[in-house]
């Protein structure tokens, strides 16, 4: 049985209900739930800042190496320095998040920029664009990653660079792609007969209007990306380098003990990133639904 | 003179196969293929003709949507043929275009006022109430009430679509319009209102018109000239109801007979086309020499297909038969 | 004669508005008769509910919740069926003062249901042309192919060789140029009026007892559509079939109506004989209607270059359905006695003349 109902009351003149309203309960909840992730990161800076943690997360315990979960008022347990978990998985997100921010904003910047061009200008500079894209899809990630870091250091804000730079072929053709569709349409061709001017109407009429929430999802996936390179980097040891925690190196110094039974070290972090991940893509997943799927009635 | 075109010509490049660099299989649509017009001041001239004659791409060539292949077109004493962007940015103010489609013409993310608001802003600085003061002249005179301004296009019923898109082109200060099927799209009880305004503004602010349409009657009460296009060239041009009454040319027999005959159930079996049936789409590929017309024309039939109609050496161009009236064909009816 | 090949009562299909939560009421109580042998042709503008109606009665809506009550009953040799039958035992209706408000539907059980009533009705007994026939066309599949599979599917005609006869005679029917040269034709080959000659040879070939034409020449070029009218005319006059055609176009549905359904906002407003409703007469009509077929450029206004006698305001918003009748906001006619009737209260289908049936409070007791 599916029910469906009107809400008393005069429905003419209205105009639609916003699309937050109308919203599908699951988009609400995905976006809630990422939105509850967000703040959490954040809630983590204000912990950091005034070193309202537990313990300090550097500090080693050689007397409480790798203790269990809720032993001497460590809740999560202690790693293999007797570090306190708990401190260092709430100052290991900021391992990510500005450095993810930095990525988000080089991939999202450049990618408008070259598909606007592409988009926008075909021809020539529609064919050099589609070089530039092909050329770094088809170079792998890590392997330039790695290069990189062998030519100047390893460093999470290297690594994010390279991140961002290879982000932008996916933001490049998916705002070539929308800018391709649209100039079909008739209400920007009526914007070139209105004498506007082409700057104004791509930036006005195409990016500000069609493109914004296209963006805000690309990047809340892009962050959840950036977590996962980092991850398989610090696996590699290229990534945040100890004794500044990070999820990525916390699971890699834990899983030398997992299979002694000592699952806490890394099962923590790991399930932190699980659900980080999941919170972003989740957002941008819901975000999409909401604002991206109103536009049909 | 507002509008003075010369022999438009405008090809669309098909290409063909999957190596596009290899020009010699590139096909070129000739949509266009030779068209002159004139169009004066405060006048309205009607372009007929079926999907595919071509006629929408003249209105695009004018108002620049799309680069002519050659010929002329003059507006306003301005060859607008060539000139670039920036120089046609201030003529941009004096013609403005209606668009076919409803629903494509207003940007969705706009709201009424915005919409307007930018139109208006384009081509002169105004304080927000002086733009306040056009938008509710502009209102007033498209007659759709100021409650729709906060609402989004697909908000609005089909006929409050129109009048927004008429509002727009009238807000930059517009005196000459291409008004593109600005009835097709809309019902039938408001096709009437959408005629009565177009009428009523012209009269009110001297605007002209290039209306192009297939609805014949509709053409025929709005325009005082009628151009019909068959396959990118006009075949027949004059006053409407000289075009309506004393037609000349086959094909213009051909699309009233059409209207006519729908009216009265009797009339269902004139001999004038009943090959219609076979009509296959036109092949721009191998077009006919001579008329164009001629695979389907009923004179042509009739008189037992005569070679000079196939000859491409005699292609039959537009010529005055008097009375501001002309053909192009080999055989007037 | 005997009794009406197909009588639809009180039909209702609603859809929902997510953006508005509220119902679009697209058909909202339609009523109507087509009887053996005759034309019935629905006019009505976007948002009428002709369309929906049709749809309804070929049991191919998507969207929810669809149709909520009536009754359509449909006789052949087979008997009679209701092809709404037990609908009421999957939907619950909720009203508040004289409207639905509130509406629970069994969506999957319905359409199981749908599609046992109309698995042998659907295609066979009653065919449908649509619009735009060259999506209706597989694009993949020759025409002939097409046409041939119907046949085998729908009628007796089982053997291929027969049954490529059988569609070549009725694509000779429909006056398909060169009927064996376009069996094998993609329909993208074809030219628009080709193709809905093939789509006509299909809805024939299945020798159907009610044929629903969709807007048939609605999309096509002016030449091309009177010739395919010609030919509705024409095989409707040797076939004899029922046909329900839907149009906005005044002019075709004059050529080929017996009877007319005029539909306004989800309603029929008056129904009756063609010549009645569409002939010169506009004293004993609708407001509506009359307004309509004045509204077309005749040949006195445009002898006279003058205005169009237009009819003021929109078209309804199927969401927003007035209270009392559905044209009073854009009525010329509205005088003194009737307006507070008009304003309050929905007249009732009234029989003007035998078989002329009026909507309107001007014709009140």
């Amino acid at each position: 049985m599916k029910r469906y109902s009107q809400t008393t009351g005069e429905v003419g003149e209205s105009s639609d209900l916003s699309p937050w309203k109308t919203a599908d309960a699951l988009d609400l909840v995905y976006v809630g739930y990422g939105l509850l992730i967000v703040v959490l990161v954040l809630v983590s800076y204000v912990l950091g800042a005034f070193t309202w943690l537990p313990y300090d997360p550097e500090q080693i315990r050689v007397d409480l190496l790798n203790a269990p979960p809720g032993s001497a008022g460590h809740l999560l347990g202690t790693d293999f320095l007797g570090r306190d978990i708990l401190s260092r998985l709430i100052v290991g997100i900021q391992a990510y998040f500005l450095p993810g921010l930095l990525a988000i904003v080089i991939s999202l910047l450049l990618g408008t920029t070259l598909g606007a061009l592409a988009g926008y200008r075909s021809g020539e500079v529609e064919t050099l664009v589609t070089y530039f894209n092909n050329l770094v899809d088809s170079f792998p990630r890590l392997v330039l990653i790695l290069l990189v870091i062998a030519a100047f250091k390893p460093g999470i804000y290297y690594i994010m660079v390279v991140v961002g730079v290879t982000g932008v072929p996916a933001v490049a053709s998916l705002i070539a792609g929308k800018i391709e569709f649209l100039a079909q349409k008739n209400f920007i061709e009526a914007a070139h007969v209105l004498g506007l001017p082409s700057r104004v109407i791509l930036l006005k009429h195409i990016l500000w209007h069609h493109c914004m929430p296209l963006l805000v999802i690309q990047a809340t996936i892009g962050m959840g990306e950036a977590i996962l390179i980092e991850t398989s980097l610090s696996y590699l040891g290229f990534g945040v380098q100890e004794p500044t925690p990070s999820w990525g190196n916390m699971v890699q110094a834990g899983a030398n003990y997992f299979f002694q039974g000592k699952f806490w070290p890394s099962t923590a972090p790991a399930l932190s990133i699980l659900f980080t991940i999941l919170g972003f893509h989740l957002l941008g997943d819901g975000l999409n639904g909401i604002l991206e799927g109103s536009a049909g009635k | 003179m507002i509008l003075e075109v010369t022999n438009l010509r405008k090809h669309y490049r098909q290409r063909a196969g999957i190596f596009p660099a290899l020009r010699s299989r590139e096909r070129f649509i000739p949509a266009v293929d030779g068209v002159s017009f004139c169009l004066e001041e405060h006048e309205t001239v009607g372009l007929v003709g079926e999907s595919g004659c071509g006629k929408t791409t003249i209105g695009r060539a004018i108002l620049r949507l799309t680069p002519a292949t050659s010929g002329r077109i003059v507006f306003d004493g301005h060859d607008i043929t060539a000139m670039s962007a920036r120089e046609l940015r201030p003529l941009r103010s004096q013609m403005q275009m209606i668009f076919q489609d409803l629903d494509a013409a207003l940007n969705p993310k706009m709201r009424v006022r915005a919409i307007l608001a930018e139109a208006i802003t384009t081509h002169h600085r105004l304080s927000d109430g002086e733009v306040a003061r056009r938008i509710g002249e502009l209102l007033e005179q498209v007659n759709l009430k100021a409650s729709k301004l906060s609402n989004f296009p697909r908000e609005l019923a089909g006929g409050e679509k129109r009048r927004v898109g008429i509002a727009r082109a009238l807000a930059v200060g517009a005196h000459f319009i291409v008004a593109d099927e600005p009835t097709s799209a809309l019902d039938v009880s408001i096709q009437a209102q959408v005629v009565n305004l177009l009428r009523d503004l012209q009269r009110q602010l001297g605007l002209s018109y290039l209306f192009i349409s297939h609805d014949l009657e509709v053409v025929q009460l709005i325009s005082r000239r009628v151009a019909v296009m068959y396959l990118g060239k006009i075949v027949e041009m004059g006053l409407a109801d000289r075009i309506a009454r004393a037609a000349r040319h086959p094909y213009t027999h051909l699309l009233w007979s059409a209207l006519v005959e729908g009216q009265s159930k009797e009339a269902s079996h004139a001999p004038l086309n009943t090959r219609t049936g076979a009509w296959e789409p036109f092949d721009f590929e191998r077009p006919v020499s001579g008329c164009r017309f001629a695979p389907r024309c009923p004179v042509y039939e009739a008189r037992g297909r005569p070679a000079v109609c196939t000859d491409a050496a005699t292609e039959p161009q537009l010529h005055d038969i008097g009375g501001r009236h002309y053909v192009a064909g080999h055989f007037p009816v | 004669m005997g009794a009406p090949l197909l009588e639809i009562e009180n039909l209702r299909t609603y859809f929902h508005s997510r953006s508005k939560r509220a119902f679009i009421r697209a058909v909202d109580g339609v009523t109507m008769v087509i009887a053996r042998g005759e034309t019935l042709s629905v006019v009505g503008e976007s948002g009428s509910g002709k369309s929906v109606t049709a749809l309804s009665i070929m049991g191919l809506l998507d969207a929810g919740p669809g149709v909520i009550s009536g009754k359509i009953t449909f006789r052949t040799d087979g008997g009679e069926r209701n092809l709404l039958h037990d609908l009421e035992h999957y939907v619950t209706l909720g009203e508040q003062d004289g409207r639905i408000m509130e509406v629970s539907k069994d969506e999957a059980g319905w359409r199981k249901q749908v599609e046992r009533i109309m698995a042998e009705v659907r295609g066979k007994e009653i065919a449908m042309i649509f619009q735009n026939p060259k999506s209706a066309l597989n694009p993949f599949v020759t025409v002939g192919h097409q046409i041939t599979e119907a046949i085998r599917l729908h009628t007796p005609t089982k053997h291929p060789r027969e049954a490529k006869e059988r569609s070549l005679y009725w694509l000779e029917r429909v006056k398909m140029d060169s009927p064996r040269l376009r069996f094998d034709n993609y329909p993208y080959g074809l030219s628009g009026g080709m193709c809905q000659r093939a789509m006509i040879a299909m809805a024939l070939s299945s020798e159907p007892a009610l044929l629903i034409a969709d807007e048939p020449t609605t999309g096509l070029d002016a030449t091309i559509q009177s010739t395919i009218v010609g030919l509705l005319a024409e095989l409707k006059s040797e076939l004899g079939i029922a046909t329900l055609l839907i149009s906005h176009d005044i002019r075709v549905v004059s050529r080929l109506a017996d009877d007319v359904a005029v539909m306004y906002g989800g309603t029929v407003v008056e129904y009756g004989p063609a010549p009645e409703i569409l002939g010169a007469r506009f004293g004993l009509k609708h407001p509506y209607t009359a307004a309509l077929l004045a509204s077309r450029p005749s040949a006195q206004n445009v002898e006279e270059k003058g205005g169009l006698p237009a009819i003021e305001g929109e078209v309804p918003d199927p969401i927003d359905v007035p209270r009392g009748c559905r044209f009073y906001a854009r009525c010329n006619r509205v005088t003194e006695d009737i307006r507070d009737a008009c304003a309050r209260h929905e007249p009732a289908l009234k029989e003007l003349t035998p078989g002329h049936h009026v909507r309107c409070w001007l014709y009140g007791d």
